[in-house]
């Protein structure tokens, strides 16, 4: 115990950069799935397949590939990316994508008459999509985010595999140093802490994700809404 | 029929067809009413009624035809012209898609502000006025769940009133209600018929017709095949068609 309690600082600079990680794609995936959602659900056929070839792409292939890709890729672009840039590029890609099915499966899960009937009333196509769709969707699409931010938090850990200083790789290197410099492996003891924590932190959130769920379920009466939930996939890559 | 009058009619409706790939919904349909009359529209399941009075606001796009509202023709496929129509011709759905996520008040005053019909506050005191005006007024800081079928469809009817349109146009309004809130329902429409409010209803409900419709249609395979005063319908069916429909119609109307 007194190992993690001597290498605190350490720990909580990793477990900072994760969260830092976990909310800057959660916004940049946010972004990137509010837009790619919208255009999943116009009318131009092209825009559709566009956005459909983008998420089939991304949710097809392993993120760490898509991490390594970007990482060694770049260079050959004349880019050269630090692994924190890498893996958060990575990250929002992979999590916009997901976004996306998000925000399409909520747009989608309102009942057709809704735009209908705002139709009838005059309403123009915007502002249907902003007073009627948007705020009907939110109710799933809120609690999804949530759990996307879950599933984040949990990838963050492939930035290890590219050299981020992220909390896994620097409990990681405590694990190396002590065994260098006391002769000692403490790597069950290490990665039992870094366990709890993953654990601590993940139910955490996807408490806070069902908690959202539900409390946004009652404030909308009987009209269940779940479709974009279920979008996510169960475990990444 | 009505006899011709000199006044333009307040919609005309002329040659117009609807297809659905193969489907011919609406096949070559004329029809006029004039600012005041009441038109009923009977006819079985899949005769094209539904399509017919959503041609009537664009919300389908009719295939070849004309409408013309108030002297002016309205170009098919141009959604603009459309939507600028609309607050003009009221609609009311069979599932009263009321907006689950906005109060009963907000319901009703959304469209008229949005549409500079009206600024929020007067909006508001109108739609707390027609509220009271169909005994609901304690309902308007409830949310939609909160109300039964008839008292939402009451609202939809509210709703759609709130815009001051010139008609207002129903697609079977009672058909998804408990057949004791459809009385309420039916009083609406009955107090808006009597009060000289132009409407077009799509409904099996005869006795409607009977007390209010200066006009009955009948429709069949996407076109009207009888048209009448509604007694005179009812009581001389000229079409085969007709007479079959009213013979299975007569058991819930007896
Ligand atoms: N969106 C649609 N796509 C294809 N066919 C349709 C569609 N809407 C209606 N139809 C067809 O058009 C015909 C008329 O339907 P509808 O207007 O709903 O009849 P009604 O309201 O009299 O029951 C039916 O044959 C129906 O199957
Ligand atoms: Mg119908």
């Amino acid at each position: 115990m007194s190992l993690i309690l001597d290498n605190m600082p350490l720990f909580l600079r990793g477990l900072l950069a994760t969260l830092q990680i976990g909310v800057v794609t959660l916004i940049a995936s946010t972004i990137i799935g509010f837009i790619l959602g919208t255009l999943a659900v116009t009318r131009s056929r092209l825009l559709r397949l566009v956005v459909r070839g983008y998420v089939e792409l991304l949710r097809a292939v392993p993120l760490i590939v898509n991490i390594f890709f970007i990482f060694f890729g770049a260079p050959l672009f004349g880019l050269q990316l630090t692994p924190y840039a890498a893996a958060v590029i990575g990250l929002s890609l992979w999590g916009g994508a997901n976004g996306a099915e998000i925000v399409r499966g909520g747009l989608l899960g309102v009942p057709r008459h809704q735009a209908q009937s705002a139709r009838a009333l005059g309403m123009t196509e915007p502002e249907i999509f902003i007073q009627i769709l948007l705020p009907q969707a939110m109710r799933a699409i809120i609690p999804a985010f949530a759990g996307l931010l879950t599933l984040l938090v949990q990838s963050t850990t492939l930035g290890a595999l590219v050299g981020v200083p992220e909390f896994l790789q620097i409990s990681r290197l405590v694990v190396e140093r002590t065994t260098v410099m006391q002769g000692i492996d403490p790597a069950f003891q290490v990665y039992a802490f870094v366990l709890v924590i993953y654990f601590l932190l993940c139910s955490t959130l996807s408490f806070a994700s069902r908690w959202l769920e539900s409390v946004l379920a009652a404030r909308g009466g009987s009209r269940k809404t779940g479709t974009a939930k279920s979008l996510l996939p169960e475990t990444v890559s | 029929m009505t006899a011709p009058q000199a006044s333009a009619p307040l919609l005309a409706i002329s040659g117009l067809c609807k297809n659905y790939g193969a489907v011919s919904a609406l096949d070559h349909v004329d029809f006029e009413i004039e600012k005041g009359q009441v038109v009923s529209i009977i006819g079985p399941s899949g005769s094209g009624k539904s399509t017919f009075i959503r041609c009537m606001n664009g919300l389908e796009m009719a295939s070849s035809g004309t409408v013309t509202f108030e002297g002016r023709q309205i170009p098919l496929s141009n959604q603009r012209a459309w939507t600028k129509l609309r607050p003009d011709l009221g609609m009311v759905f069979q599932d009263y898609s009321l907006f689950p996520h906005l109060s009963i008040l907000r319901n009703i005053a959304l469209a008229p502000v949005l549409r500079g019909r009206a600024t929020k506050a007067e909006a508001q005191d109108r739609a707390l006025a027609l509220l009271a005006r169909f005994g609901l007024a304690d309902k308007a800081h409830a949310y939609p769940v909160e109300l039964s079928g008839g008292q939402q469809q009451r609202v939809a009817i509210i709703r759609a009133l709130a815009m001051n349109p010139k008609a207002l146009l129903f697609d079977e309004p009672t058909s998804a209600l408990d057949p004791e809130t459809i009385k309420d329902v039916l009083d609406i429409m009955l107090d808006l018929a009597r009060n000289g409010m132009t409407m077009i209803v799509v409904s099996h409900e005869i006795g409607f017709a009977r007390q209010v419709a200066d006009r009955l249609v009948f429709m069949a395979g996407g076109r009207i095949v009888e048209q009448g005063r509604p007694e005179d319908l009812i009581a001389r069916p000229q079409s085969e068609r007709l007479v079959e429909f009213l013979r299975h119609l007569a058991p819930r109307t007896a």
